[in-house]
């Protein structure tokens, strides 16, 4: 990503903020113009005590107090400073409680605007991004790398701000106060600056390096503990212990060494600070006796230069991690300029029938490696259709191109006559109800999860649906029922729960193509079953796609095709396909075979009875 | 993942409180944990303390040089006030760089230690313990927490002596050099202390809500990714942009909210620091005009006033930060102290620690299990009704049991029992007729060989996922455990062989890889008693088949107890036994069963009629 596209990205999420935070500098500008109106007024302060004779006050002075005499009345000279310096505090608290205040509406804004872009972004970025992008690595970016832009704009954009306001103000004050004075006090800032800078580029590395062990760390915690029915089947508790032990040491180690490498740099770097304070003690001490310097100026320059030597020394760490935050908003942007699912098609009008025909239909996921090959098959509205196949033969692909998760390459789909490419991608999905061979369920209560079907579904719909899906009765043994919560901080669910659930799930739906893929395979056959014969009974004219590999679902499908890698080798019904030779027909004899020891099961066990 | 693990969500009985007391008996023992370095503690306390007194010191210098000049003039040794200054400059810098040293050194080792008794007391604590603690909650345990809890023992401790040191200090010199100006700067403390005390309760809990809702955000990150299929198929990504907007406002609100708490309470420490000034201004300008103190005196107090502040602001922000951490402290230390309810009794610990000749057990019994009796065995978990009603069973060597029934029914909580995961709430388990609560734990799990349903798989090499099983096992052992399973020859089609790096968790491997590696593993272990639990069904028939051969090679002279839903691979077992609601209802061989006519046969009828395919039927093999 060049930074033409994180300032871009930058730009446009900051839309509608950008004003405020402008505002924000300003109040900082005004708030820091009185704060260092204070240290003058102590300074006018310890002049008048010191030396009244040689007092020459400022004429805005005579303004707001025109009958204070200098040389006569020190208690009202005394309690006016006092009086303006808690004013000017207080002027100073309003405008910085304003910065404060408006940077976080601003800063906080875009980082709400650029997570909900992003949120929005990753749900509507092609299955193709998706399946080839690391989950962990997207979580990250859109966490930490997130975290990195909104301390960056809420810490140091307003630091970097700050540092150089101050210095803005504070060099004209110091040098119309003593030239000499001025330069002194800036003497060790460069060599502290560019230190620090040296420094922290430094360590860059030795962060990062710490990361990794508490990461690695992390890790071998997280394995421990997810897998510790086998540490405790294989007795591992020592290894793994010692295992733990390394990372962890490492993690120690490595962490120690970078803050004592800090605690070095803190400390040398207080030595230059507090040096140049010294320095200026020194230079001004010997002026004041010369005359030329008066206690109260000398007093306004430590004030000041102890009030601007922290920030700069603060500016190594602070462009560090600016440095990191350009790197996340890189990052960043990489995501968000990844292009979406195209959203331009049409919608017709009202709902489809159901019909689906494949043309000599190609596809594949990668350039080389073709999955469906010259497809070609039909589906009238209504009807049953059972896909047939080895693992990898190219089954859940059709679903998946069917959902339009993925463009087809060549050939044609359509759905009850239209062009399935020139559909929008969202009303083909409102046409579909899927089960998928993996059960994703949100971690929601159960009631929830199931409205995901149809979020308008009344309570009664909803039990029915699991009635049918065969999961209420379980759903009713969980301490709270529909409202108990899935996964890890709720109820366990096994395989089978899940599908029963996604199958719930999607017969709420009821739009007129249903398909499961691989949706029973953890589902005893008891059950399985059972919701065949509920899903026959609630069908209403659905065409239904069934994806499986025990013969006992598919076989009283109106059509049935056998799927060979990504080439359809055999289409018809059970009562054809196991009368002609081929994939079918083996199975068939397989399940011949069990019938068989099956009823010579039962004759032998009849006979000993 | 553990970092967006949100304990509000997670009822476990400790409190969050910002209001409620500090509990100092449990501070003490985590205080233990930094005592453990007693140099590092008594050099963080040095340091802290000449920080302090070298602060302490500038102001008094700087006020001795400018009484000395407008007093002494050019008769007055400035550079010698210099060198006393730049000296507590470098005595400074010197103790700065040794607090950050040796408060690391604490923090990190603390933290390091805290993990590590907690890990290692996982390592002992029974399953009941991990029934109710999902992993996540564990993990901020060990992580968040131990962080969280060590940085308050080392910078907490630190700004502890500095800020009390500091307090002590300045109140002191002040009051050494004039007595009514010092009262009447300190007047502001305790407005100051309250002020404190007031936000930073306020802004910690803030950041707290920040923190548990970016948790939650990071949550639904990982959920959108992860889930992407399924909300495109139900079209549900408005509702769910709705959903996470929701999310959005309120991390904005509560971001929002901390920030502004902290924009306040700046300000007001600034204008109580402006008032201490003034008041140093007035009274201080007064006692200078009538000679009762000097200009440098004045200059110092104008210091000091600034310096009072940041100790009161430090420490006030470490007590709300205790409170707030108050309820971390007794999780991390109730995992730590947690007892396990299953471990070997101290008759046993002490036989343990006996040599014995090679040809018995680490405990001191016959190595070989010749007979396994469940006599009269009930369980029941921590919650719920009983699980396991008067089991009585008796297993011999070389057996191979086969368990079916329905979900629920008790199945995997028999072999857990008999894994001695959990022990029987009444009644005993014999091992060659000794309690097997007499027997060593480590001994007993040690023979044991465990497949499950879904197959853990450590990050790191397949070589080193099967050696888990032995961890002394030679290549050459490891390669033909992986052959005998009928991993070999996925593995050897793969780029790296053996030193492929299977990702966390297994990520790179397919459910029946996974599942390969499990058995080759569990071969390699060459355990006396082998559980399979559901061990083929979450994989296709294809893969079964594969594995079937496997597991023939597994199962030949163990005892050997499989559960399984798919009856028509296990109908050669010795034995079957049917357990439902608890009991065992049916047991016998397949003929036997199928002869009682019970609730086997009718499963088995059932589901052969539906089972799709069963050519490899590894009893046969």
């Amino acid at each position: 990503m060049d930074d033409r596209g994180k300032a871009k990205l930058l730009w446009q999420v900051s839309a509608g903020y950008r004003l405020i935070f402008g505002t924000a500098i300003l109040a900082m500008a005004v708030g820091y113009v009185f704060m260092f109106g204070v240290p003058l007024l102590a300074r006018l302060a310890i002049d008048v005590i010191t030396e009244p004779e040689s007092l020459t006050l400022p004429n805005w002075f005579a303004i707001i107090s025109p009958n204070v005499d200098p040389n006569t009345n020190n208690l009202s000279l005394l309690i006016l400073a006092a009086g303006l310096t808690i004013l000017l505090t207080a002027i100073a608290g309003i405008f910085l409680y304003f910065r404060g205040r408006l940077v976080a509406l601003a800063s906080e804004g875009i980082v709400r605007q650029l997570r909900d872009r992003i949120y929005s972004h990753l749900e509507h970025l092609p299955s193709r991004y998706h399946d080839k992008a690391d989950t962990g690595d997207l979580v990250q970016r859109c966490s930490s790398d997130m975290e990195t832009v909104r301390v960056f704009l809420a810490g140091q954009v307003v630091e970097i701000f700050r540092t150089v306001l101050m210095l803005v103000i504070v060099l004209p004050i110091l040098f119309s106060l003593n030239t000499e004075m001025a330069w002194l006090s800036l003497a060790t800032m460069p060599i502290l600056f560019i230190f620090a800078i040296i420094f922290f580029q430094r360590v860059k590395s030795l962060f990062l390096e710490v990361d990794e062990s508490e990461a690695r760390m992390t890790t071998v915690l997280q394995e421990n503990l997810t897998g510790i029915r086998v540490v405790r089947a294989f007795a591992r508790q020592a290894f793994e212990i010692d295992k733990f032990a390394q990372r962890n040491r490492d993690f120690r180690d490595q962490n120690t060494r970078l803050i004592k490498l800090l605690g070095v740099y803190y400390g040398l770097s207080d030595l230059i600070c507090l040096g140049q304070i010294c320095l200026l003690l020194v230079a001004g001490a010997f002026r004041v006796v010369d005359g030329t310097l008066t206690v109260g100026t000398l007093f306004a320059f430590l004030t000041y230069v102890s009030m601007i030597i922290w920030p700069i020394r603060q500016m190594g760490r602070v462009l560090t991690d600016s440095g990191k935050a350009i790197v996340s908003m890189g990052r960043l942007a990489e995501v968000l300029f990844e292009p979406i699912e195209s959203q331009h098609e049409t919608e017709p009008q009202g709902r489809l029938e159901g019909e689906i025909t494949f043309q000599k239909l190609f596809f594949s996921y990668e350039p080389d490696k073709t999955i469906l090959k010259d497809v070609n098959f039909s589906v009238a509205a209504g009807q049953t259709l059972a896909i047939l196949g080895a693992p990898g033969s190219g089954k859940s692909t059709i679903a998946q191109l069917l959902m339009r998760l993925y463009d087809y390459d060549h050939g044609s789909i359509e759905l009850d006559g239209y062009e399935l490419s020139e559909l929008k991608r969202k009303f083909v999905r409102a046409q579909i109800s899927i089960v998928m061979q993996e059960a994703f369920l949100y971690s929601a209560n159960i009631r929830d999860n199931l409205k995901v079907g149809r979020i308008d579904a009344s309570p009664e719909e909803i039990e029915r649906a699991a009635i049918d899906a065969d999961i209420h009765e379980s759903i009713l043994r969980f301490p709270r029922g529909y409202d108990s919560l899935v996964g890890e901080r709720g109820v366990t669910l096994s395989g089978g729960q899940r599908q029963r659930l996604a199958i719930a799930r999607a017969l709420l739906k009821q739009p007129p193509i249903l398909i499961l893929d691989d949706a029973l395979s953890a589902v005893d056959t008891d059950t399985e079953a059972t919701i065949l014969a509920a899903l026959k009974e609630r069908r209403q004219g659905q065409t239904t796609l069934i994806i499986a590999h025990r013969l006992s679902t598919v076989m009283h499908a109106d059509k049935i095709i056998v799927l060979a890698n990504g080439k359809v080798v055999q289409n018809g019904d059970h009562n054809s396909l196991s009368k002609i030779p081929g994939i079918y027909q083996q199975l068939c004899e397989i399940q011949g075979a069990i019938q068989q020891q099956l009823e010579t099961d039962i004759v032998e066990a009849e006979k000993r009875q | 993942m553990s970092d967006f693990y949100d304990d509000e969500n997670f009822d476990d009985g400790f409190q969050e409180n910002a209001d409620g007391r500090i509990n100092l008996g449990l501070w003490k023992r985590l205080l233990g944990y930094a005592l453990a370095y007693p140099f590092e503690v008594t050099m963080l306390a040095i340091s802290a303390f000449f920080t302090a007194i070298s602060e302490i010191a500038f102001p008094l210098i700087t006020r001795r040089v400018i009484d000395g000049v407008e007093t002494e003039g050019a008769s007055f040794d400035i550079l010698f006030y210099g060198a006393v200054y730049f000296g507590f400059v470098v005595l400074l810098a010197i103790s700065v760089a040794s607090f950050i040293w040796f408060g690391g050194k604490i923090r990190t080792h603390v933290s390091h230690d805290i993990r590590r008794a907690g890990f290692d007391n996982l390592q002992k604590l029974s399953f009941s313990y991990f029934d109710f603690r999902p992993v996540g909650w564990l993990m901020a345990r060990m992580t968040s927490d131990c962080e969280r809890l060590s940085n308050i023992l080392a910078w907490g401790l630190l700004d502890l002596i500095w800020g009390s040191t500091m307090m002590l200090g300045i109140a002191i010199a002040m009051l050494w050099m004039d007595v009514s100006l010092a009262l009447t700067i300190l007047c502001v403390i305790p407005a100051l202390v309250w002020l404190s005390l007031f936000f930073q309760k306020r802004i910690l809990k803030s950041a707290r809500e920040v923190r548990k809702t970016n948790s939650r955000i990071t949550g639904s990150f990982n959920e959108s990714i992860m889930g992407v299929q399924t909300s495109k198929a139900f079209v549900k990504e408005s509702e769910n942009a709705r959903q996470f907007g929701e999310l959005t406002d309120n991390m904005f609100d509560a971001s929002v909210l901390n920030k502004v708490q902290a924009a306040l309470y700046l300000p007001l420490v600034l204008l109580l620091g402006s008032i201490a000034s003034g008041l140093a201004i007035v009274f201080g300008g007064l006692e200078v005009g009538w000679g009762l103190v000097t200009t440098g005196t004045l200059i110092a107090f104008l210091a000091y006033a600034r310096h009072f502040f940041e100790p009161i602001e430090q420490l006030a922000n470490w007590f709300a930060e205790m409170q707030m951490a108050q309820a971390s402290a007794e999780r991390i230390i109730s995992l730590i102290e947690a007892d396990s309810d299953v471990a070997d009794s101290p008759e046993v610990v002490a036989r343990l620690g006996k040599n014995y000749p090679s040809n018995l057990a680490e405990d001191g019994f016959e190595p070989l299990i010749k007979r396994i009796q469940f006599q009269n065995v009930s369980f029941q978990y921590d919650i719920g009704g009983p699980v396991l009603v008067d089991i009585n069973l008796d297993i011999r060597q070389g057996e191979n049991i086969a368990i079916v029934g329905s979900t629920g029914g008790g199945k995997s909580s028999l072999v857990s029992l008999l894994c001695r995961f959990y022990e029987p709430t009444t009644g005993n388990i014999l091992i060659d007729g000794v309690d097997y609560r007499d027997r060593g734990l480590h001994w007993l799990q040690s023979q044991l060989g465990i497949v499950l349903q879904s197959s853990h798989i450590f990050g790191g090499r397949i070589i080193d996922n099967i050696r888990y099983g032995r961890l002394a096992a030679t290549d050459q052992e490891v390669f033909a455990a992986a052959s005998r399973a009928g991993a070999h020859d996925f593995i050897a089609e793969l780029e790296l062989g053996y030193q492929t790096e299977v990702g966390e968790g297994g990520s790179k491997l397919s459910a029946g890889e996974k599942q390969l590696i499990s058995f080759a593993r569990a071969i390699l272990a060459d355990p006396q008693i082998l559980i399979m639990d559901e061990a083929t069904s979450s994989v296709d028939t294809m893969t079964e088949r594969h594995i079937q051969k496997g597991l023939g090679e597994l199962l030949q002279g163990r005892i050997s107890l499989v559960i399984a839903h798919r009856l028509s691979t296990i109908r050669n077992a010795d034995r079957i036994l049917v357990i439902e609601q608890g009991r065992i209802t049916e047991s016998g061989s397949h003929e036997a069963l199928m002869e009682l006519g019970g609730r086997y046969s009718k499963l088995y009828r059932q589901q052969s009629l539906a089972e799709f395919s069963s050519t490899g039927d590894h009893w046969q093999a």
